[in-house]
Parts: structure tokens; sequence; C-alpha cells
């Protein structure tokens, strides 16, 4: 019994012993990482099916919550507002951080200016630089109003029109994950012998030619883990819909910035259902956990390891 | 034959019992009263100036009134302040004693959570009906509407103005008595499309903006008193909104992205910085406008309806309330029948900030101010004729700040944005 239970650990001591202080070590995340994120996480899925306004105590209603939230259009549009965002983002971080990722990778006068310069918005706060864009966007005085004003497009309402108002989000979360990004790209261009430019130079492969079946093969790995990254992210998106439209209509005109991570606030702490905003919160968790598992599946059919062949 | 001796008496009688009555309003004091027994009590307030006021009045009640008491006064700023209320009382750990806005009242109060003040009024003869009803109404709760606040303060609403502009424009300063008409010809006017200059914004936000001018109809602005149906759909609502849009329309009032966002301080911003001749502020603002205005200004009344003749201001007040499982009720009742009687709010009246509720001490309060061109008066002559606070913080953001974006920004019809707005709030209401 106890022999069994020990070799769970390694068949010869001196493999235990090393798993034991592997385990050791990662001892104070994995239980920080328990009390302070499994606990709540198992606490919302007991508060998802409560009827709960946090001033008298819950009331069990069993999937109630998840019936209501399949019938509810505010939760389809906050769904489809997050699609629609996604659709925005994710092609743009990955074409503009690989774009600047292969210049900035390039024998570059100030390169590591460039690069520092292109990771300081992942470094800021997201509220403050929302702060900023805000103002960017404003109509009449605001940047992007007055350069496009020659198109006569200076009080456009970015961020009160519903059919704009999305885009702006969208551009600032580019903006934003573009850094992070860039470093991932950048240690993946790295990664990429130079016998194989050289091969083919040799063999009269243009720029493009070597771009195209060098680099983005040997680079798929890495755009993969950025669009998972970057699809996770996506899902929730909530400071950019928070500030940016605080100063208009938080969650924007009729719900049209509603995202699903703004919507089960606002559930939570705008409309006091936490029981409900529970239930959203989980189904949030599912999508974005059966997307990220679909991606894994697909990843076979596009994505090259190198070791593997 | 006319006998002049009785005659004079009789005028004598009458002017003795008309200054008697006087007398009397004029000196409805709130008497605090010493506690039957102290102990301590933890409260919240929200504002930093106000606990520093806050702070003196409780030394001031505990040397007073009741000698070894312990006050534990925090402050949770605004941003936070609701949620951790929330929070706390879900916890079922609510601070003793809290300030309480109107909008938030009515979450708390159908949850049981807040002890009804009204017996302790009662006992300490307090006299309820010396507050405006605008000011308490919306703290009243259950069968007997009892009253489960004691007001701290208030604050009104009335038109800033630029003299400058005024006087620059060849028109007279408007007066008390001035009207929509006078009002719109006014805004005309002021407007300078050539220099970025607008003749007014006064629509923006529940408190400064819209709904003042629907009150002014007759019309309860928004939604009628105890949540009882959605009023934005009304004729008054209808008639007040489209006056506004008219003047949006025709350009004398700059579109909410314009002026930078939905919230009154935007366009008082706006105002502050000379591009904007009249904005609706409320009393809260006089301290700013004193100290940061660099042009002439003075306030007015909001104008009056041209039918109803009313000039109507929302009020709102802040209120003490106490949780309902305060350990001690006898004592957190005793220290807000202090705060909310004379004594108690000399210290609101001389600060100089918001107004004090105790109407003893509204003339303090305007005093307080000192030497100044501005007519303070006009903030407290508002409340004649005031509108309390009907709307709840669920329906907040829509009221707020949509239907004010779908008019005054991307131009929807009053019709349908009122349409949309009654939408929403049709599913709040109770059923």
């Amino acid at each position: 019994m106890w022999n069994s239970f020990v070799n769970l650990f390694g068949h010869t001591p001196l493999t235990r012993r090393r798993a034991l202080w592997g385990m050791a070590l990662v001892a104070p995340n994995v239980l920080g990482l328990l009390f302070f994120f499994g606990i709540p996480v198992l606490m919302a899925f007991a508060t998802s099916l409560q009827q709960w306004n946090a001033l008298k105590p819950p009331v069990f209603v069993g999937l109630d919550n998840f019936t209501r939230l399949l019938a509810d259009p505010a939760f389809w549009q906050a769904l489809f507002n997050t699609v629609k965002l996604l659709a925005m983002i994710v092609w743009a971080e990955i074409t503009f951080s690989l774009l600047v990722a292969v210049l900035l990778n390039q024998k570059l006068r100030g390169r590591a200016l460039f690069r520092t310069v292109y990771f300081l918005p992942v470094v800021t706060s997201t509220v403050a630089a929302a702060m900023v864009w805000t103002w960017i966007f404003q109509p009449r005085y605001g940047l992007v109003g007055n350069l496009l004003a020659p198109l006569g497009l200076r009080d456009t309402g970015w961020l009160t029109n519903p059919d704009l108002v999305l885009h702006p989000i969208a551009a600032v979360t580019v903006w934003q994950r573009l850094g992070f990004d860039m470093v991932l790209f950048l240690a993946g261009l790295q990664a990429v012998p130079r016998v194989l430019y050289e091969a083919a130079i040799i063999d009269g492969a243009n720029r493009w030619q070597r771009f195209r079946s060098i680099t983005l093969p040997l680079l798929s790995p890495t755009t993969f883990l950025v669009v998972v990254l970057s699809v996770i992210n996506g899902f929730q998106i909530f400071d950019q819909v928070y500030i940016m439209t605080a100063r208009t209509v938080r969650g924007g005109v009729g719900g049209s910035a509603t995202t699903l991570a703004y919507f089960l606030y606002d559930r939570a702490f705008v409309q006091s259902e936490f029981g409900y905003s529970s239930a959203v919160a989980l189904v949030l968790f599912l999508i974005t956990l059966g997307v990220t598992v679909a991606q894994l599946r697909l990843q076979r059919r596009w994505v090259y390891y190198e070791a593997e062949r | 034959m006319i006998n002049y001796r009785r005659l004079l008496i009789a005028v004598v009688v009458v002017l003795l019992s008309v200054s008697a009555v006087y007398a009397q309003d004029a000196a409805p004091a709130i008497a605090a009263q010493p506690c039957a027994q102290p102990g301590t009590l933890t409260m919240w307030v929200w504002d930093e100036n106000w606990a520093k006021v806050i702070g003196e009045a409780i030394e001031a009640w505990k040397a007073d009134y009741c000698p070894g008491a312990e006050v534990d006064l925090q402050v949770q700023p605004w941003g936070q302040y609701w949620d951790l209320l929330r929070t706390n009382a879900a916890g079922g750990d609510l601070p003793d004693v809290f300030t309480m806005s109107q909008t938030f009242f009515y979450t708390y109060a159908s949850n049981d959570v807040l002890l009804d003040l009204q017996p302790y009024f009662d006992e300490a003869g307090v006299d309820t009906s010396l507050w405006g009803s605008g000011m308490i109404d919306p703290y009243r709760w259950g069968d007997d509407q009892d009253l489960y606040a004691g007001p701290v303060n208030w604050d009104t609403i009335a038109i800033f103005y630029n003299k400058d502009m005024f006087e620059a424009a060849g028109l007279e300063l408007p007066t008390a008595d001035w009207t929509w008409d006078d009002f719109a010809d006014a805004a005309a006017k002021l407007t300078n499309a050539e220099q970025d200059v607008y003749g007014a914004a006064v629509y923006a936000e529940y408190q400064a903006g819209y709904p003042n001018w629907i009150a002014a109809t007759g019309t309860t602005p928004v939604v009628e008193a105890g949540r009882a149906r959605c009023t934005l759909t009304d004729d008054g609502s209808i008639e007040a909104l489209n006056f506004l849009k008219g003047l949006y329309d025709q350009g004398y009032m700059p579109s909410i992205s314009v002026v930078g966002g939905a919230s009154p301080d935007d366009a008082f911003n706006f105002w502050l910085a000379g591009k904007l001749a009249m904005v609706a502020g409320g009393s809260w603002k006089l301290p700013e406008a004193l100290e940061k205005a660099t042009f002439n200004w003075d306030v007015v009344q909001l104008p009056r309806h041209p039918e109803t003749g009313r000039t109507r201001s929302i009020v709102h007040s802040v209120g003490y309330v106490a949780s309902a499982s305060v350990t001690n009720p006898d004592l957190a009742a005793n220290l807000i029948v202090y705060l909310v009687s004379d004594e108690g709010q000399q210290f609101f009246a001389d600060a100089g900030g918001v107004a004090p509720a105790n109407p003893a001490m509204q003339q303090r309060w305007v005093e307080a101010f000192g030497d100044t061109s501005v007519n303070i008066q006009t903030f407290v002559d508002a409340l004649e004729d005031s509108q309390g606070v009907t709307v709840f913080d669920e329906i907040w953001d829509k009221i707020n700040n949509e239907i004010v974006v779908n008019i005054f920004d991307l131009g929807m019809s009053v019709e349908d944005a009122a349409q949309a707005a009654c939408e929403f709030i049709d599913t709040q209401l109770p059923q």
C-alpha cells in the first residue's frame, strides 16, 4: 500500500527525491492558485445555481439562470459583440505584430529603442491608456476626428454611434497587445536556422518566397500560441469598454459595446443579480474552453513542429 | 362712522399674529437629545470633505450629549462605496450608521436592511414636516410611510450664466420670472457658431438636466414615485424633451460629443472654458465656479414653463440611515437626531459647501459664502417648488446617459428615445 503510493513519485529514491523537490518548489504557487482561484471558481459555480442580490440570503433555483440566459437577447447581443470584436482583433493583431517583428528583426538603427516603444503599451495600465484613447476618439476636439476632418468626419461619434463603437475598442486592444505578440514573434524568428535562408538564396528564392516558404511555416508554433492567447484575451475584453464608454453610455448605446465580460459585470454590480452573473461567467468559461480545445485540435493541420518531422 | 381706534387695534392684532406665524416658521429648530447610554458605533460616509465636517459634529455630540461614546468614522470613496456597502451587507456586516442616496434607498429598504427611524424621530419630538417633501419623501418606506433617513444636505439646480456674454450680446440679465421662451431667445442670441460658442447646455444627466424641464410641465419626470410607472412617453415629457431638442437642432446647444461626455460636469467645464453662455448646474458647483470662473457670472432659477408658470428643480438630499442589525439602535438614532439638529447642522452651514437640510440653518449657509455678487439665495428659492428623486440605481445608466446620448448626440427622435427608455424601465418596475 505505502509502496505503491510512494511509487507514484518515482521508482527509485533519486527520482522520488527529485519529484518531491519539484513539488515543494511549485507548492506555494499551487496552493495560492487553489485558495485564491480554485475556491472562488467553485463558489461561482454554486452561485450560478442561485438567485442572489447580495442583500437577502441566496435562494437555490437550479438551472433557471441558464435557461433564462439562453432566452435573454442581451446575452446574445453581448456574445455577438464579442465575436465581432474577435473578428476584428485576431487577424489585425497577428498581421501587425508579425510585420513589426519582421521589421525589428532586421539590422536596424535604433532597433532596441523601437522594440521598447512597441512594448510600452503592454506595460501601460489599460485604464490609463483607455482614458487617453477616449480623448483621441472624442469628436470635434479629438485627434482622430481632426485627422479625418478633410473627409468630413470631424464630428463622428466614434464612442456613441452603435455602428462604430466596437472599432475604437478593437483598435485599442490591438495597440495594447501588439508589443507582447511582437516579442513572441521575435523569439520565434530568431529560432529559425539561418542555413535554411542561405540554402534558399543559393536556390534563387526571393525575399517573399523565403518568407512564405521558410519563415511562415517555421513560425507556425508561435503563430498558434499568439492566436490562442489573442482569442482568450478577446473573450475577456472589459477595461476598454468600461473606460472608453464611461463618459457617454457605459456598455454602449443600446448595449452596442457590451462584451460578455462587461455584460457579466453589469449584471452583477449594476443589476445586482449575482447568481445570473455567475451563470454568465460559467458560460463564458465554457465558450473560451471550447474554442481553445477546438484550436488545439485544428493545429495539427497547419502548425509545423520542426522536431517532429 | 369708522372707529379708527378699533381699526388700528385690529390691524395691529392681525400684524402680530402674522408675525407670530412667521416667527414660528423661522424657528422650527430640531433639538438634540442626550443619549440614554454611550456605546460604540461605526459610520461610513463617501466624501472626504463631509467626513471632516461630520467628524467635528461627532466630537461635539460626544462632548455635549453622549460622553463616553465612540464613533469609528470611515471614508469609503464614492467610486467603491456602493459595491463595498453591498458586500458588507451580504456578509451581515453593515456599518451602524451610513450616508445614503435617494437613488439607492429603495434597494436597501426593500431588502429590509435599514432601521425605521420614525419612532426615534417621534420620541425626540422631531417635526419631520419641516423638511420639504422632495427632500424626505424618497426616504419613506412601508405601509405607514415611515421616515428611514435623516436628511443631511440638499442640492437644487439653477442656471449658471456668463454675464459678460449677456452684456456683449446686449441682452438683459435673466430674472427669476423668465420663461422658456425667454430662455430660447437668449440661447439663440448668445450662440456664435463661428467662434464655437454655444448658447446653452441644460439637458445632461438626471439631476441637472432634462427632468427639471419635464417637472416644470407638471409631469413627474421619468418614473412616478414608488416605481409605479414610466412617464417618459407622457405628454409633458415629450413636450419638454422636444423643447430642448429644438434648441439642439438649431445649433444653440452643443452635442454630448462636443462637450466631451454625458456628465453635467462636462458641460460645466465647457461653460468654465467660456464656450457656453448658460449651463444647468447644481448648488454643489458653487465653490468650483467661485474658484475657477475667469469671467463675471451669476445664477438664476430655471426658466418658467409658459403655461404652468412653474420653475421646478430636482432636489436631492443625502440621508443618514442606520442598519437594521445595529446592536445599539437607540444610540445610532440619537446620533442621527443630533446630526440633523440645528446644532449638528451648523457645521455643514459654516463649511459653505453643500447646503444643510435643516431649514433653520439655510440662511447661515447662504451667509457662509461671504461677500459675493452671486445670488446664492437662488438655490434656496429653488427648493420651494422642487421635485424629489423617483429614479433608482438599476435604471440610472439608461435614463441618465442613454436617452440623452440618443437625442442630443445621435439625433434620435424624442418619441423613439423615450419609447426605448420606457421599454427598459418597464422591465425594472415591480410587476
